[in-house]
């Protein structure tokens, strides 16, 4: 397999909420298009049972699920709940890592949230089949889809009422050990702070501040300034560099220094 | 909405100084996670220099890096430990 790592991979814009409809179909649909899917009661009448919901080893062949989710016939319908039931799984599985972010929101929106990702994850899924080259196992690759749109949902949830403002937040403390770390990192700090004032632009502090300092999930950012989890990053990258060769010139940073959270 | 002369902690200024090359997108990131977190899972050769960066420099896709990575060892019924490890320690 060729190992692909670059830009010139770029789909169609997984993580834009442009790209993901979520009047696109409703649960009601979902209902009547996917029978015995997860969290609906109808009879389940086909005569093709749905492909395995996990990766294990009697999961159905990558080729199979896209055959049976592709085009009407025996089994759609069993494939269809079956993807639904993955991405349920996956949904379910986010919002468990998430939990102590979520402590606080009820078992009722825990339970609405991870259904209302698993439907938009499947109006994803299905509409990008034809993207699907193999390179993964098919239920690897619906999971993520499952997962990132679990997440983000959690995400706006949780910051559904809150306002993305610098001055309500308390300012961090700083952290150390001997007396001389303790200097130099605040001397770092400070000249960082420096480096944001008179580098960035506008827009690039607020990003930066916004997604480093107050910890805003970027989709959230995202929501609130009109654009999306691609744009935002790109803003931070670009401000990283630039932040990065000012205290090189500075003498804060050597050029070899990576900058790697420990 | 942000004040640039706010003080900030050492981990707040490491993180701002990260250095995430090779580039990548967010968008790329998903293209690839799937079979990025397989390579992850499998124990074997990973690669992929430019995802991991990314997975550094943004935090939600490297929280939903970890969570996919976890989900797999699930169905493979292994711990995910040590594929955590992987995933951070490059």
């Amino acid at each position: 397999m060729t190992i692909l790592d670059g830009p010139e991979l770029a789909d169609a814009h997984p993580v834009s909420r442009e790209a993901i409809s979520r009047e696109a179909i409703s649960r009601e649909a979902i209902s009547r298009e996917w029978p015995g899917s997860g969290h609906r009661t109808g009879a389940h009448t086909g005569a093709h049972a749905a492909p395995a919901t996990s990766a294990g080893p009697s999961a159905p062949a990558n080729d199979e699920w896209i055959s049976l989710l592709s085009s009407p016939g025996p089994g759609h319908a069993e494939a269809l709940a079956g993807l639904h039931q993955l991405l349920l799984r996956a949904a379910r599985h986010q919002v468990s890592v998430m939990s102590a972010q979520t402590a606080g929101i009820g078992e009722v929106r825990r339970q609405e949230l991870i259904g209302q990702a698993a439907d938009e994850a499947m109006v994803a899924v299905l509409g990008k089949l034809a993207s699907f080259e193999g390179r993964s196992r098919f239920t690897t690759w619906a999971y993520k889809f499952g997962i990132l749109h679990a997440a983000v949902e959690v995400r706006r949830s949780l910051w559904r009422n809150r306002e993305v403002a610098l001055e309500l937040l308390p300012e961090p403390a700083a952290v150390g050990h001997s007396p001389e770390q303790l200097a130099e990192a605040a001397d770092f700090s400070e000249a960082v702070s420096n480096a944001i004032a008179v580098e960035l632009t506008a827009h690039q502090r607020q990003v930066v501040m916004a997604l480093v300092v107050d910890e805003v999930p970027i989709d959230v950012l995202a929501d609130r300034l009109g654009t999306n989890r691609n744009a935002l990053y790109k803003t931070l990258h670009d401000a990283r560099g630039r932040l990065r060769r000012h205290l090189q010139d500075t003498g804060y940073l050597d050029e070899t220094a990576k900058g790697v959270i420990p | 909405m942000n004040s640039p002369q706010r003080k900030l902690s050492p981990d707040q200024a490491h993180r701002l100084t990260l250095e995430a090359e090779p580039w990548l997108s967010c968008d790329d990131c998903f293209d690839q996670i799937d079979f990025f977190a397989e390579r992850v899972v499998s124990g074997g050769f990973i690669g992929m220099p430019a995802l991991r960066a990314h997975l550094i420099g943004c935090s939600a896709c490297g929280e939903e890096a970890r969570s996919l990575v976890q989900l797999l060892a699930a169905d493979d019924g292994v711990d995910p430990a040590p594929s955590l490890r992987r995933l951070s320690d490059g």
